[in-house]
């Protein structure tokens, strides 16, 4: 269907059977692209509508944080809740326990109540006025019993056991695997469920990997196996109806090894650890008290076409709304008082220890 | 500081949690790694002895000191050893690691003297065995606190040791198995990370909840400089020190915290340092929004910046200031009139082109009319 609005290119796509997307919890795209969700809103927005189906994401941990944790249990409750396959690899003896950390659906009787404290305000602080125009369109398209495309996840509660049970998560641990030929196998096999024809898209799948190059694997010094492995995920996941989601160290590699992984990567994120109780960095930003750490997006994919994307930012806080849903937001440095020269930011309690679930350190 | 450290350790893991992990970092330019290491140990015990922390019993894995210097140890700390027996045991991979002098003994090459069979000392006689390793570690462990909820902690001396027999990847399943062990509740461990590669150092870090480094008070850049200052800074590091620990917090958040110390009488008293400016802040966050700071240079850049800048409503002509006083242009010489440059800076410049040089600028016409607030 031709829009007239902000056309972006001189082809307009004929898109049809645009309800079996939002049954299977895809978005159509661009230049003939399909999106599947981050099960983060703000993310999703960020990349301009989700993960690319047919893509490697690669996220970037730090070794003193465990961000990354957050990112993958949204990205696979999101596909539990659209009903998506999923397989399942991480280095420890039983990943099928992990399972039972993931977050549930979040309820929300009051809907967006950031975006209405927005309207309240009758004072607009000109400096943050990003934070109330524009973005308060609402996310969820369609509400009456349909299926969301990007929910929000309620990190304290666990996921409802029914949803996996069964065999729609496939969980394989890293540490069983010698070499990586065992795993491409089980990948390839997954895969092979999800093909990719030009007729309509009848099943998508979710492929999560959590630190491929953790140092209890018995692969861990092998680098060129572990790229020769990335590099055949990748091909195999563009070929069909996948999105790959891997985690890794990056600073348990060497660097040029570690190079390499990222150039590897369709769209390639960071998490970053912040030092607690720090006063340069609480003068620097609003909202310092309730942030947990920093995500910075370093490529995002494109296919089909040459344009890249350009953020306005590339790195955003992570903070936990309500201590439990995620929420990304762009660094505000905060006002610097004249007079005294340093910043009135807010005198909280600190934000002490959230119980976010359980956590692996 | 270090004690916060302890406190940690004795409060262990919550359930479902992975078990708290230390790891202690010296090098040769301040080896205090041992007494480090000896200090939380001992820290440990008297909590675990008088009952106050979360495990009921405690493993240590001898590798480079005998369980006999341990035994000491705990007695000139004044910590009971008719009670050892109760939450220490000792795991002996110093004495006869690699099982040589076992068969040695076989074959009747050497005679041993009569080892005193102690109650907390148990021998290993393959350290390259991990997996065996790991089972007598959770062996003794049980043995101590039985079976079912009660936790205990593991320390290894040194795992650099290790690291010479086996290959990291099996010392690092060796650590996370540890940690992920519902009985476990605490491990520590010593590291020499000069030894070691940079792969092998972040492997550690990685793998720890606290890491904890001890480091020279003020590196000593040239040794061999016949300096007074020098040598006594070196005769400092001998005895003194810095503590750096960096926890990982429940939050996400890692907390930093430095402190001194100074070792008399092998004994380590830690006190608290002078402060100093914390300059991670600037280089974690990227460029900011809004960010209107100028640096000194910018500021003095901005200073020597000449506008031009055009008479209104009056009669004097278009004149562009470049510092030099009494200087009067034409219109059209100043249009191009480049700024006076200096032979040590490089400034930037404004080269003002007039759209039209016909047009007298509108001194009726206030040209902010058109601006609709």
């Amino acid at each position: 269907m031709a829009t007239n609005k902000g056309r972006t290119s001189s082809f307009s796509r004929n898109f049809s059977a645009a309800p079996t997307s939002s049954i299977l919890g895809l978005k159509y795209g661009p230049n003939g692209t399909i999106f599947l969700s981050s099960g983060v809103p703000d993310l999703d927005k960020i990349l301009g509508g989700g993960f690319h189906l047919g893509s490697l994401v690669m996220i970037m941990e730090d070794t003193e944080a465990p961000h990354h944790m957050l990112l993958l249990r949204n990205f696979m409750s999101q596909g539990l809740v659209h009903n998506q396959p999923i397989l399942y690899a991480s280095p420890s003896t039983n990943p099928r326990a992990f399972l039972g950390t993931l977050p549930t659906t979040l309820v929300s009787k009051d809907d967006r109540s950031h975006n209405a404290d927005a309207e309240q305000k009758d004072l607009r602080i000109a400096w943050q006025y990003k934070k109330y125009l524009g973005e308060n369109k609402p996310h969820i398209e369609e509400r009456d019993g349909k299926v969301e495309y990007c929910n929000e996840f309620d990190l304290r509660k666990p996921i409802e056991k029914h949803l996996i049970m069964g065999n729609r998560v496939e969980c394989i641990s890293l540490l069983d695997c010698s070499s990586l030929a065992g795993f491409r196998d089980s990948c390839s096999k997954f895969l092979s469920q999800l093909p990719r024809y030009d007729g309509n898209i009848t099943s998508a799948g979710r492929i999560a990997i959590q630190s491929l190059c953790a140092p209890q694997c018995e692969y861990f010094d092998k680098d060129w196996d572990m790229l020769s492995f990335i590099r055949s995920l990748k091909s195999m996941v563009r070929s069909s109806n996948a999105v790959a989601f891997l985690t890794f160290p990056a600073s348990l590699v060497s660097p040029s090894v570690s190079k390499r992984w990222q150039h590897l990567a369709d769209t390639l994120l960071s998490v970053k650890a912040i030092p607690d109780e720090d006063k340069e960095l609480a003068n620097l930003l609003t909202g310092y008290q309730d942030m947990l750490g920093l995500l910075s997006v370093h490529k995002v994919a494109r296919f089909n076409t040459q344009v890249p994307v350009i953020l306005d930012a590339t790195t955003y806080s992570i903070k936990l709304q309500k201590r439990r849903s995620l929420v990304l937001e762009c660094l505000n440095q905060a006002p610097v008082d004249g007079s005294s020269g340093s910043s009135y930011g807010t005198s909280g309690s600190c934000s002490g220890s959230s119980k976010t679930g359980t956590l692996d350190f | 500081m270090a004690d916060a450290i302890c406190r940690v350790l004795r409060d262990g893991a919550l359930e479902g949690e992975h078990a708290t992990s230390l790891t202690i970092n010296d090098s040769v330019d301040s080896p205090f790694g041992p007494i480090v290491f000896d200090y939380i140990f001992t820290q440990l015990s008297s909590f675990i002895s008088s009952g106050k922390s979360q495990s009921r019993g405690i493993v240590l894995v001898a590798f480079s000191r005998s369980p006999s210097f341990t035994v000491e140890l705990l007695k000139s700390r004044g910590i009971d050893i008719a009670t050892t027996h109760e939450w220490l045991r000792i795991l002996d991979c110093y004495t006869d690691p690699l099982g040589w002098k076992e068969r040695l003994k076989e074959r009747g090459a050497i005679k041993t003297p009569s080892t005193e069979a102690s109650l907390i000392v148990n021998l290993c006689k393959d350290v390259r065995n991990l997996d065996g390793l790991f089972s007598l570690i959770i062996a003794l462990g049980k043995g101590l606190v039985g079976e079912g909820k009660s936790r205990f902690s593991v320390a290894i001396d040194s795992v650099s040791e290790m690291l010479r027999h086996t290959s990291l990847s099996s010392v690092a399943s060796l650590l996370s198995n540890a940690r992920s062990h519902a009985q476990i509740s605490s491990v520590f461990w010593l590291h020499h990370f000069d030894l070691h590669d940079m792969k092998t150092n972040a492997a550690f870090e990685y793998m720890s909840s606290m890491v904890a480094n001890v480091k020279p008070l003020a590196t000593a850049t040239n040794v061999l400089r016949e300096n007074s200052e020098n040598l006594s800074l070196l005769e400092q590091n001998y005895k003194r020190g810095q503590f750096h620990a960096s926890l990982k917090r429940r939050n996400g958040r890692v907390r930093i915290m430095c402190e001194e110390f100074s070792i008399g009488q092998s004994l380590v008293k830690f006190t608290s340092m002078s402060a100093r400016k914390n300059e991670t802040a600037q280089s974690l966050v990227p460029k900011v929004q809004f960010n209107l700071q100028l640096s000194d240079k910018e500021r003095s850049d901005r200073a020597k910046v000449v506008l031009p800048f055009e008479h209104q409503e009056t009669e004097k002509s278009v004149q562009i200031y470049d510092g030099r006083k009494s200087e009067t242009e034409g219109k059209y010489d100043s249009s191009t009139e480049k700024l006076q440059k200096q032979e040590d800076s490089r400034r930037g410049e404004i080269i003002y082109f007039r759209d039209s040089d016909d047009e007298m600028p509108d001194s009726d016409e206030d040209p902010d009319d058109d601006l609709d607030i």
